[in-house]
């Protein structure tokens, strides 16, 4: 801790009592590299987050065919 | 998760966890600690001190998006249309708005997590990297129409191009350069609020008010009915609204400013504050440019410094000026804050430092991309030649068709209780958010009939 404090060397003692007085846990910036744990899709999630990704793409061919269309 | 308000860390805690503080969270804790003070305190002064100090993402991230290409759909839609459906139709579209970002309000108050960094997080990096592409592409899009819009605008002043986007450009470095949190953010809200230009512009206009309040009550007249041509204006004025960076933005904005669990209720006031005041400022644009519409000029395909232009035999040189200015803000205050978005989005994913706190050097690589972006899309708006006029009539119609997916993820992350503790969505905010992407969705799908099957409408009684 002490090294990695020397790169933030104009943070004093009262700086750092301020900010663990005032801020939460999870908002300090250090704390953030822990990952949230991950979730596990259930099936209809899956399906339904597919559906609207294959949706995704397809308009993405009509927006690219309609620019083509006006291009020409 | 669902931290609760007085999860606070001791010193012994944290210096056994090893934590380092930063400069980051040594601002933060400065703008919590005036919150503090304005909430421990009774009376008119201190509450309207606490809603002072807590509104903001709400307000930006909505007028945020009546930037460039949202201005030009609305000014379109009245120069097309006139005063009828579609006004209380873009006053729909900013209530979904609403349902929208009132859920990434919530999802950053509580788990103090931006929306990339949830979404790699919960649901894995393969789901995360599509978001994030689907992210980085409409950004860029709109980026590159953010910076057509300021070089029309100024183009209406006789700017040159170069010097339009540099100009651009400079006040991006220059909203960044305090780097805290709260300056940038109260800065950009006092140029953001010349969003309502628009409405002085209306009122010269001398608009017929008992057709405007008719609009609003019958959601008519309707002039040629449903064709594509219609549809893609709908299109057009819900991409004007809801879009995917104003989810990563308000979210990302939210952890930034710091806000909490506490401040939720005042978090839903700023949301719809800033719905309210790009409302205004839409219906405004549209009622601007319906006396194109009554005089029957062929409008749809202007640009902004055209609609100016076209307006100033009826609302005069200075109305006309008004106009092109209030582009040039759209187009300004979107710049920053789309720039900024990409920035939150790859410093969570990256996990690198992504605050808008944090000093040039500690936050370098989300400052970078900040500022490549902006000089990117800038540059491109310089080439000669380009068919720029193809990205400003459908980057809009992209944000529409990215946003079914975007929301699923936003759906989930705001009923995930074991992130959102009790603060999971009610059942009422369920009901609208699926009513929103269905709506979005069937928008699309229409869409999509109307480029490949174009008399598909006219078989219906359309046009």
């Amino acid at each position: 801790m002490v090294a990695k404090e020397q790169e933030h060397d104009s943070i004093t003692p009262s700086d750092q009592a301020l900010v663990l007085s005032s801020l939460e846990r999870e908002q300090l910036a250090g704390l953030k590299k822990h990952l949230i744990p991950r979730r596990r899709l259930a099936g209809p999630e899956k399906f339904l987050i597919w559906s609207l990704r294959v949706y995704l793409f397809f308009m993405m061919v009509v927006v690219v065919y309609q620019v083509w269309v006006g291009l020409h | 998760m669902g931290v609760g308000p007085e999860d606070r860390l001791s010193p012994q805690a944290a210096a056994r966890e090893g934590v380092v503080i930063t400069h980051e969270d040594v601002d933060r804790a400065h703008d919590r600690v005036r919150v503090s003070e304005a909430r421990a305190q009774r009376g008119v002064f201190p509450r309207f001190r606490l809603l002072w100090l807590l509104v903001g993402p709400g307000i930006l991230v909505m007028l945020g998006e009546n930037d460039g290409p949202s201005m030009l759909s609305y000014a379109a839609t009245g120069a097309r249309f006139g005063i009828g459906f579609f006004i209380p139709f873009v006053v729909l579209t900013f209530c979904m708005a609403i349902v929208v970002q009132e859920m990434t309000m919530r999802l950053g108050s509580v788990t103090h997590r931006g929306h990339a960094e949830l979404i790699f997080d919960r649901f894995g990096p393969f789901w995360g990297w599509f978001s994030l592409i689907d992210l980085g592409i409409g950004n860029f899009l709109t980026l590159i129409t953010e910076f057509i819009a300021i070089r029309a605008g100024l183009g209406f002043f006789g700017v040159p191009a170069w010097a339009a986007v540099l100009s651009a450009f400079v006040f991006l470095c220059l909203a960044v350069a305090t780097h805290r949190y709260w300056t940038w953010e109260r800065t950009l809200l006092a140029i953001a609020i010349f969003n309502l230009v628009f409405v002085p512009v209306a009122l010269l206009t001398h608009p017929n008010w008992h057709s405007v309040s008719h609009a609003m009550i019958t959601w008519r007249p309707l002039p040629g009915g449903l064709s594509q041509d219609t549809l893609i204006i709908m299109l057009a004025d819900i991409g004007a609204t809801v879009t995917p960076w104003m989810l990563f933005f308000q979210q990302s904005s939210t952890v930034d400013k710091g806000m909490t669990q506490k401040d939720i209720h005042l978090g839903r006031f700023d949301t719809v504050v800033g719905a309210t005041l790009a409302a205004i400022a839409a219906v405004g644009t549209i009622i601007a440019t319906a006396p194109l519409f009554a005089h029957h000029m062929t409008a749809e395909n202007f640009q902004a410094a055209e609609f100016a232009q076209a307006l100033r035999p009826i609302i005069g040189h200075f109305g006309a000026a008004l106009f092109a200015l209030g582009i040039v803000e759209a187009g300004m205050v979107a710049s920053v804050t789309i720039s900024t978005s990409s920035a939150y989005a790859f410093g969570e994913v990256a996990r690198r430092p992504h605050s808008l706190n944090l000093p040039v050097w500690e936050g370098r690589s989300f400052y970078s991309v900040l500022f490549l972006c902006a000089a990117i899309a800038g540059g491109i708006v310089l080439i000669p030649g380009l068919p720029l006029v193809y990205v400003v009539l459908l980057v809009n119609v992209v944000a529409v068709l990215a946003m079914p997916p975007a929301l699923v993820f936003l759906f989930m992350l705001a009923n995930d209780r074991e992130v959102m503790g009790e603060h999971v969505s009610p059942t009422w905010a369920n009901l609208l958010a699926t009513g929103v992407v269905v709506f979005l969705t069937v928008a699309g799908v229409l869409f999509g009939i109307s480029v490949i099957a174009p008399h598909f409408f006219a078989f219906l009684g359309g046009k």
